[in-house]
């Protein structure tokens, strides 16, 4: 088992090699000194990654052969011009950094206690390792995701281990290299304190000495002052520099839409779909706007007759026009609400099932409520989830749904004809093949009648749905170059996709949220044995 | 003749690692569906590199020949399809590939109309083409040669080595993934695989005793592409002497049967051009379908005339028609041992055998031949997996990957070294052959675990050994001379020259090898009997 995941190393070897986007930081760390690196802009792709994904683009840069650098890979312009051999090299990167990946599940695989653990750990890792969502981002599409979910494994399977420091240690310094993490900073932090600096056995305090003794100070001071080193290692010389809020500033552009140019299968996508509809309902159907205007007082007559132009064009910054517009603040709150829900029966009972439950709600929750998300952040949602779908058997569809539309949400990324038939029959055989061995691993719940079997059918009414949706839209968009008539539904295509998507994607975190606060057997197991015994 | 239990000889093989767990007969069709669904993931991927002749004009390249056609028939009548504009890759094989253009350039106008527009389309290189053409390539094969392969395996499985439905889709997907057929055809871009997967049907029905079908499909590959010719013989030989021997019970009906049919069908071929333009129709096609007044070889290409054109010159000592025949002799001497012995003894187990000895003189010595046409040779070599022999085995991956090695000038001219490394390891790697890197990383002291080969990288026999290791080496030794050192000025092609000796031993040498094989199986024969 473990020499096939080795082999394993080859795989994406072959894939990745094929060319397309490519982006360019290189050049800004290789050839600026490092008080420059958050305020070059020549180029429109400024970095904005935090520090130690710029250190780990410094280091790269170092190991630029000549050749490549000849092609023009780390020239400073605002447009790169490169050829075959930046390509190959920085494909090249990304697959080397994955190593980082293999060895953290490598490593989850090989912690495992008995036979039975370890073919189970084996499935997780081997459908990580080959996540058809990886492929496309990765390594078509270009990221260096790999190396980064990586480091979170390696968190994970530590926190699993109990080596609460190391835990945190590989934590801090992931939000280091990708803000994007922030999104489960809330769980790692109210866990580990209640594992780790609290003493959760004890009797609620009634005195203030009981209160006090109530946190372990010297692991709290053990575990604050590792991420703080962290944190100044990678923050340090930009403070020295006085850098600091332009760092700051580029990371997080509060300036961009509720929605990324490709909507992401959100709230907000539905939220938009909803007001596109109701746009059209008001200035085709007669007698609709009055009872819509019923409903939300005013209607801008003005500026809905502008909507037909504004809507196909850049997505960028989404205005409403009907259903009340959205301020970044909303989204912050409603993200923070969901995010606190998931965390108190964390707080309270600290166990490892409970810890990844959480953290995937926590990225469930800004997934679906956040501003401006990008649609690759499904896999952060996913690749947690992964780690918990053998512990119940009640989780596989929640889990089938969620591969399935998020990474079907994925195929807008890739738009030229010669990769759909990659991404497709990829996404395919992965869901094939790990939703046959996830069913064979699964633990079964003692607590089967709580499963409402109507849903798993819808469940699978919509994976399948999911197939002819995506034939169809490719069908329309290879037949939109004959027929006039379906250039205007080149934007629906992708409405359609994040709204399909969105549904599947809400769903499931539905179901799953039903799950985690109501079903106490999949995330402590010691309820669940006695259950079993019963 | 057939093993009670069959052991898998890919057992400690990748392949075998990622199959293993569909084996519970529930699952078997999970296993087959993945090894297809993964082939075609493969095929994409190395479709995306690039194609012959990508962005070279004036004439471009074989990509651009198959466009060209479909643009041709698409736009004129039947009767023109063999004279138009000739010096602008006219069409120069037979009817069922004209049939095939036709349907696909229809279909493709259907998406866009400027794909195949008449005359205005030449040189048209856009990604959505390029898709396009990669596509019906892959649904060609899909349709064909995929079906055609899990037939035969089946087939073997059942009534020859007795492999459990696993162990079949295992070999089924060693056969599948052979590097050389992907390479061409999803890379350099051609249909070979319509014409030998056509081929391999008809070896499957003459397996399954369907005679008038198995040369029903001969003929289509045959009016596919000319080069089929290679397989000819033996199955002129087979069905002949299925027809002929015991003489006490001479089977004339099924002669005529098998008469019929073939005629039958090349009479379907040909009926529409002869309807639409006459008989000077047909002996246009000929005249194209077979060159003639072509040299007797074209480009460097690893077969004896080429190999031993380094010392001697024919072309000063021959006219052309004296090498024509010269080399129609030695064809006859280099297929005849198969020839005699498939006829003498026309069993099932010897036909792949002849299959393979017969198209490889044919590559050896015949007139006019192509580095691609190794493919031919190759496609009953690699069925030979099917053998439950190890050093079988070991010698078919070996000369796969000598027939890869051997285009590599040609893949190299296309751009296509990446995919020709990647495919050359995904599959030696698949099929178990890469581990022995294990073993030294073992010995370098790095934990891997290590199991027990079931095969042998290497066969028994020392002489095959020395020969393996000498090749390996030297072609690794080529390519490392090919990407470090500019050939010296006055011989501009050493690499691609010693590419071709190379090649040419160890076809030549595995030749001699099918030979011996195909003598000591039907005495055997003779011996059991």
């Amino acid at each position: 088992m473990a020499a096939t995941l080795l082999k394993i190393l080859l795989f994406p070897a072959y894939f990745s090699t094929d060319f397309d986007v490519h982006r360019n930081w290189l050049s800004i760390t290789k050839l600026l000194p490092i008080d420059q690196w958050y305020l070059e802009n020549t180029s429109e792709w400024t970095l904005d990654y935090p520090p130690f994904f710029a250190y780990f683009e410094w280091f790269l840069s170092r190991f630029v052969p000549g050749f490549v650098a000849r092609d023009g890979c780390i020239e400073l312009v605002a447009k790169g011009q490169f050829g075959i051999p930046t390509i190959f090299f920085q494909r090249f990167t990304v697959i080397a950094s994955e190593i980082v990946l293999f060895a953290a599940l490598q490593y989850y695989v090989t912690s495992s206690s008995n036979l039975k653990e370890k073919k189970r750990n084996f499935v997780v890792a081997s459908s990580i390792v080959l996540s058809p969502g990886l492929f496309i981002v990765d390594h078509i599409h270009f990221q260096y995701n790999g190396f980064l979910l990586g480091i979170l494994v390696l968190s994970i399977v530590n926190a699993k281990l109990g080596n609460y420091l190391q835990c945190g240690f590989w934590f801090a310094v992931l939000l280091c290299f990708k803000h994007i993490f922030l999104y489960i900073a809330p769980c790692f932090f109210v866990f580990l304190l209640s594992v780790y600096c609290l003493n959760t056995q004890s009797k609620l305090p009634t005195t203030f000495s009981e209160l006090i003794n109530c946190v372990r100070w010297k692991n709290l001071i053990k575990l604050g002052s590792t991420v703080i080193a962290v944190f100044l290692v990678a923050f340090g010389p930009f403070a020295y520099y006085g850098q600091l809020s332009n760092v700051f500033q580029r990371l997080f552009p509060f300036a961009r839409g509720l929605t990324h140019a490709y909507w992401a299968p959100n709230i907000w996508a539905v939220y938009s779909l909803i007001d596109r509809v109701l746009i059209q309902l008001t200035l085709r159907v007669p007698g609709a706007a009055r009872i819509i205007s019923l409903v939300f007082n005013k209607i801008d007559y003005e500026r809905l007759n502008n909507a037909g132009t504004l809507t196909r064009g850049l997505v960028g910054d989404v205005e409403f026009f009907i259903l009340p517009n959205i301020k970044p603040n909303h989204t912050f709150l409603l993200t923070l609400f969901y995010q606190l829900l998931s965390l108190v029966p964390l707080l309270i009972n600290p166990t490892f099932e409970r810890f990844i439950g959480s953290m995937t709600l926590c990225a469930w929750a800004s997934f679906l409520f956040g501003w401006h998300v990008h649609e690759k952040a499904i896999l952060l949602v996913i690749i947690p989830f992964s780690f918990l779908v053998p512990f119940d058997r009640k989780l596989l569809p929640l889990y089938e749904t969620l591969t399935a539309s998020g990474y079907v949400s994925l195929f807008p990324l890739l738009f030229g004809s010669a990769e759909w038939l990659l991404k497709t029959l990829l996404t395919f055989v992965w869901f094939v093949i790990f939703s046959n061995s996830f069913n064979e691993v699964c633990e079964f719940s003692s607590s089967i009648s709580r499963r409402v079997f109507i849903l798993d059918r819808l469940n699978i009414l919509y994976i399948v749905g999911l197939i002819p949706v995506c034939c169809v839209l490719q069908m329309i968009d290879i037949q939109s170059r004959n027929f006039a008539i379906l250039k205007r539904f080149e934007f629906v295509n992708l409405i359609v996709y994040s709204a399909y998507c969105s549904i599947g994607v809400i769903g499931s975190w539905n179901m799953f949220s039903w799950l985690y606060f109501l079903d106490d057997s999949i995330w402590d197991r010691r309820i669940k044995e006695k259950e079993k015994t019963l | 003749m057939a093993r009670s239990k069959f052991v898998s000889l890919f057992k400690s093989s990748p392949l075998y690692d990622f199959l293993i767990p569909f084996q519970r007969a529930q699952n078997q069709w999970v296993a087959r569906y993945i090894i297809i669904v993964f082939a075609i993931i493969v095929r994409c991927a190395v479709g995306l590199g690039p194609y012959s002749g990508q962005a070279s004009p004036p004439m471009y390249g074989d990509f651009e020949a198959q466009r060209h056609w479909m643009e041709i028939t698409k736009h004129l009548p039947m009767k023109e399809w063999y004279f138009y504009d000739l010096q602008y890759w006219g069409l120069d094989y037979p009817p069922l590939t004209a049939f095939h253009s036709w349907i696909l350039g229809e279909l493709g106008s259907l998406t866009d109309y400027s794909w195949f527009a008449l005359d205005l389309s030449r040189g048209i290189e856009t990604n959505d083409l390029k898709s396009y053409m990669r596509i019906t390539v892959l649904v060609s094969e899909l349709m064909v040669y995929i079906p055609a392969v899990l037939m035969y395996t089946r087939w073997m499985g059942r009534n020859y080595n007795k492999a459990s439905p696993i162990d079949q889709t295992i070999i089924a997907a060693a056969i599948i993934y052979q590097p050389s057929l992907i390479v061409i055809d999803h890379g350099h871009f051609q249909y070979n695989c319509v014409m030998l997967g056509l081929s391999l049907l008809a070896v499957v029905n003459l397996l399954e005793d369907n005679y008038a079908l198995a040369s029903i499909f001969f003929v289509l590959s045959l009016s596919f592409k000319q080069m089929a010719l290679y397989y000819a013989p033996i199955f002129f030989f087979y069905l002949l002497s299925v027809c002929v021997w015991p003489v006490s019970r001479f089977n004339p009906l099924r002669l005529i049967s098998i008469g019929v049919s073939v005629v039958v069908t090349f009479a379907l071929m040909f009926l529409p051009f002869i309807y639409q333009g006459g008989f000077s129709q047909v002996v246009q096609i000929i005249v194209r379908v077979f060159p003639f007044d072509r040299g007797i070889f074209e480009d460097k290409v690893a077969n004896f005339w080429c190999a031993t054109n380094v010392v001697i010159k024919y072309k000063n000592i021959f006219t052309q028609s004296q090498l024509k025949n010269i080399s129609l002799l030695l064809t006859l001497a280099g297929i005849a041992p198969s020839c005699i012995a498939i006829f003498l003894k026309p069993t099932k187990s010897l036909l792949t055998w002849c299959l393979s000895s017969c198209s490889l003189a044919f590559y050896l010595f015949s007139f006019q031949v192509h580095e691609k046409s190794i493919l031919l040779p190759l496609m009953p070599i690699t069925l030979l997996l099917n053998e439950v022999d190890s050093d079988v085995i070991s010698m078919v991956c070996w000369i796969a990957n000598i027939s890869l090695f051997s285009m590599w000038p040609l893949l190299k001219r296309d751009n296509l070294a990446l995919q020709y490394f990647v495919l050359g390891i995904l599959s030696n790697w698949l099929m178990g052959n890469l581990s022995w890197v294990r073993m030294f990383l073992r010995k370098a002291k790095i934990p891997v675990t290590v199991r027990e080969l079931a095969t042998p990288v290497l066969p028994h026999n020392l002489f095959w050994k020395l020969v393996i290791i000498g090749s390996y080496s030297a072609a690794s030794l080529l390519h490392f001379l090919d990407y470090y050192q500019e050939p010296p000025a006055h011989l501009p092609h050493i690499w691609i020259i010693a590419n071709m000796v190379l090649s040419f031993g160890c076809f030549s040498l595995f030749w001699l090898w099918t030979n011996y094989k195909i003598v000591q199986k039907a005495t055997q024969k003779l011996k059991a009997n």
